[in-house]
């Protein structure tokens, strides 16, 4: 962030920069209150186990951002995870072969991405609709498709990312750091990142300047599906089992990372940095308050209070 | 069209509190001063005509006294009651009502809902008592002497009828003054003969109505008096039968300080660039015919309605005519996307900044570069110091303050914004520019950097064509000058030795005088 070096009038700035330290004095606020109330809170298993915990709703996020920075938005991800795990999961059954497994799970997500990309594109109809409409689809396919059970025993897939671990990090984590990274060049460094925020700061000016915003959108739907389909690989392998439900609710908690992160809801900016942070005070403060030993009915309470915050917080166009 | 202007003379007689009056209003702006001990007064059952060249006040005028912008200084005495500044909400309660070109209604909702937005008449149990409003809309409409159906959806109705619902929705409310702004621009001759009629009937009524317009012969026909603007001062309030239309036009322009701006040398015709033949869009051009040199700037221009805009945007490629054809260097242009316009050379510079031109977020640098991606993207890799460098070069070119290519567009201001736009065409590698109002909102000094460079691009080959209603601007910058009225090229200019007031009448030319003047007309070039 070159940024702060430059002169910048100071009254405009404030209001960013606040939102901006808001999160990072959250987050250490958190660690100490913690690591004061539990000591157990910085060992590096529990660190670690922090990072498994948000992996895929960190993989997912990650792709809401791009979303979110072009004016989008999905709210199908969480039943896309859901069909695409039980694709995979059908696929390591019948087959006994993880690798077609993991292509089937990423085809699938990649698939759902593409035909909601456009769908969104070629309608008038808003993403928070359109999306609505296959997320309550997809929530019947996953049924659908798994006979309504689960589906059990994903032999290596679950050696991998159930047990597996590299130089002590479980690998789940491996998957989200390098989503994470793919996400952050696709923004800062390729046309279609550049076309998602000159979209989603005024899609008029975008389609003028002779951006082709259909094919563009259709394009980061896909690449979000295609990320849905790692986290749902990712999901599979921890849980060792597809559950055909095991997606619900993902979709609005990567909405509430994107805006913890600082990414507004109405598109034109955004970091994958900031998304990450978010995902990273979700996943410490559910933590945290398991360790303080807060019942699950309080922590919603907090998880609402942080998340308003968040959007009220947040600098205005 | 002759309305009667029998008002007049009761209303001499009998009006001692005019039913509005702004007076010694003032506006700034940063870097313009939009209006300046500003006065305007309205008697009741006064048609009032507000005139002025763009940038004059008008507008600014008319936001003051709708609430939409609150005045520097200066009062508003409506009826006994007087205001510092009027709010949307105080200026309805005050009585007045505005009605723009395109009325502010609700599309989804009926004649009569619309009407009575916010005080339905209810039933005793507190719901809406539609049949009520039903007659009442009915019996309203019928003492306007307008025919609509209560029950109609707005959105299915024409412009025309909009405006008379919102002139209704007015009346219901009991407004003693009516603003209207650029009534007719939407209107054929019927609809707006049908406007008049009703403003006089509203007007013996004993509504104050002002009536601003572009279309001077309407303004002296329907108004009893008319006030003039120029440069955001009042030069004169004047009884419309006391003058004719070139008296407002040489009020509205004023003298001409000796012709100032270092005009070009004369443009040797280049090869053509671009030539049109038999271009039509129904309803909005009939047949135009043109051919744009290498290297020539080319003004467009127009009454609101006559077709500069829409000429110009198929000559972007951003529209398609429904018949005749275009030829780019010889070979037929018919662009099946914007993407494919650009890469041919033809970039659009719109208007409308923030709605069709920058991306307020994005940084100076990234909208430079927006229109032509590929240039710093080989394989949609983006290589983002060659991006900035570029970026730099440009800002460095177009002195775009400040000289820092990270900072959010929308944070600059209006003259850096056009330049940043500007910038954006240029970064394209256009062959043909087409600009909408490419100074408009900007300042003085911005605006001789904007018209310099447009000059130092044609002189390089670039082919520019423009389209304003800023007569001095036409005359400064173009090499020739086109007049279109009705859809049609009406005029060919040449601006040397042009004046203000003579583009303007030009512009203004109604077909009497075309009748008239039809020899000289075609042979003025």
């Amino acid at each position: 962030m070159s940024e702060a070096i430059a002169e910048k009038p100071a009254a405009r700035r404030r209001s960013w920069d606040i939102g901006r330290y808001t999160l990072l004095i959250t987050l250490v606020a958190i660690v100490v209150v913690t690591a004061i109330g539990n000591p157990r809170f910085f060992t590096i298993n529990n660190l670690f186990n922090i990072l498994l915990q948000i992996s895929v709703l960190g993989i997912l996020a990650a792709g809401q951002t791009m979303l979110i920075v072009s004016a989008g938005l999905d709210l199908s991800v969480g039943a896309a995870l859901s069909v695409a795990g039980v694709v995979a999961a059908l696929t390591i059954v019948s087959t006994g072969s993880i690798a077609l497994g993991i292509a089937a799970g990423l085809a699938t997500g990649a698939l759902i991405g593409f035909v909601n990309g456009l769908l969104v594109a070629t309608n008038r109809a808003t993403p928070f609709i359109v999306t609505l409409g296959t997320m309550t689809l997809l929530q019947g396919a996953a049924i659908v498709i798994s006979g309504g059970s689960p589906i059990n025993g994903m032999g290596a897939l679950f050696d991998v990312f159930g047990l597996g671990d590299l130089f002590g990090v479980p690998n789940p984590v491996y998957a989200l750091a390098a989503t994470l990274v793919v996400v952050f060049f696709v923004l800062r460094r390729t046309v279609l990142g550049r076309s998602a925020f000159a979209i989603g700061g005024n899609e008029e000016a975008a389609r003028l300047s002779g951006i082709p915003v259909r094919s563009r959108k259709i394009g980061l739907y896909t690449l979000n599906g295609l990320i849905v389909g790692v986290g749902a690989v990712v999901l599979t392998g921890i849980l060792d089992s597809a559950l055909p439900n095991m997606g619900n609710g993902y979709e609005l908690r990567t909405i509430a990372a994107v805006v913890i992160g600082g990414t507004p809801l109405f598109g034109g900016r955004g970091t994958v940095v900031g998304t990450f942070g978010g995902v990273l005070l979700l996943g410490l403060v559910s933590n945290s308050m398991n360790l303080l030993g807060v019942g699950a009915n309080y922590q919603n309470v907090v998880l609402g209070l942080i998340i308003t915050a968040a959007v009220l917080l947040q600098k205005r166009g | 069209m002759e309305p009667a202007r029998a008002a007049s003379g009761a209303r001499s007689s009998e009006q001692a509190r005019p039913a509005i009056s702004a007076l010694g209003i003032s506006k700034r702006f940063p870097g313009t001063v939009a209006l300046e001990n500003v006065d305007l007064i309205v008697a009741r059952g006064e048609v009032h005509g507000l005139v002025g060249k763009n940038g004059a006040g008008k507008s600014t005028l008319l936001k003051i006294l709708s609430g939409a912008q609150p005045p520097d200084s200066g009062r508003i005495v409506v009826g006994n009651q007087s205001f510092a500044a009027l709010t949307p909400i105080t200026a309805r309660r005050a009585g007045i009502a505005a009605v723009y070109q395109n009325p502010e209604l609700h599309l989804d909702l009926s004649v009569a809902e619309n009407i009575f937005l916010g005080a339905e008449p209810r039933t005793r149990l507190g719901l809406v008592d539609d049949a009520e409003m039903a007659r009442r809309t009915s019996e309203l409409l019928g003492r306007l002497g307008l025919s609509l159906p209560p029950e109609a959806r707005l959105g299915d109705l024409d412009i025309a009828l909009r405006q008379q619902v919102a002139i209704a929705k007015a009346v219901r409310e009991r407004a003693s003054v009516l603003l209207l702004d650029e009534p007719t621009s939407a209107l054929n001759k019927a609809q707006a003969d049908f406007l008049f009629r009703l403003i006089r009937d509203l007007a013996e009524g004993g509504m104050a109505i002002v009536y601003i317009s572009h279309h001077l012969d309407e303004v002296l026909a329907i108004s009893d008096r008319v006030t003039v603007l120029r440069n955001g001062r009042c030069v004169g309030v004047v009884a419309s039968g006391d003058v004719d239309k070139d008296d407002l036009i040489a009020m509205m322009v004023g003298q001409t300080v000796g012709e100032t701006a270092a005009r070009r040398a004369p443009h040797p015709p280049g090869a053509p660039l671009m030539a049109l033949d038999g271009v039509t869009v129904p309803g909005r051009l009939d047949h135009v015919a043109l051919t744009i040199a290498k290297g020539e700037i080319l003004g467009l221009t127009g009454l609101t309605g006559a077709g500069a805009r829409v000429l110009a945007e198929i000559l972007a490629g951003i529209r398609t005519p429904s018949s005749g054809s275009l030829l780019l260097e010889g070979e037929a242009f018919r662009p099946r996307s914007i993407h494919a316009a650009i890469a041919q050379g033809v970039v659009l510079v719109p208007q409308d900044m923030r709605g069709r031109g920058l991306v307020m977020p994005m940084p100076v640098a990234q909208n430079l570069t927006m229109a032509r991606l590929k240039a710093i993207a080989p394989r949609h890799w983006l290589n983002l110091a060659a991006e900035r460098e570029r970026a730099e070069a440009l800002v460095g070119q177009l002195d775009i303050q400040p000289r820092d290519t990270t900072r959010e567009a929308g944070l600059l201001s209006g003259g850096n914004q056009r330049k940043t736009l500007l910038g954006r065409g240029i970064f394209a590698g256009a062959r043909l520019l087409v600009l909408e109002d490419p100074t408009e909102g900007v300042d003085v000094d911005a605006r001789r950097q904007i018209h310099a460079y447009l000059r130092s691009l044609a002189d390089g080959g670039t082919s520019v064509v423009f389209v304003s209603t800023d007569l001095e601007e036409l005359i400064d910058l173009a090499d020739r000058i086109l007049v279109l009225r009705n859809g049609r090229i009406d005029r060919e200019l040449a601006p040397s030795g042009l004046t203000p007031e003579r583009l303007l009448a030009a512009i203004q030319s109604d077909h009497e005088r075309r009748h008239a003047q039809e020899t000289e007309g075609t042979s003025d070039v």
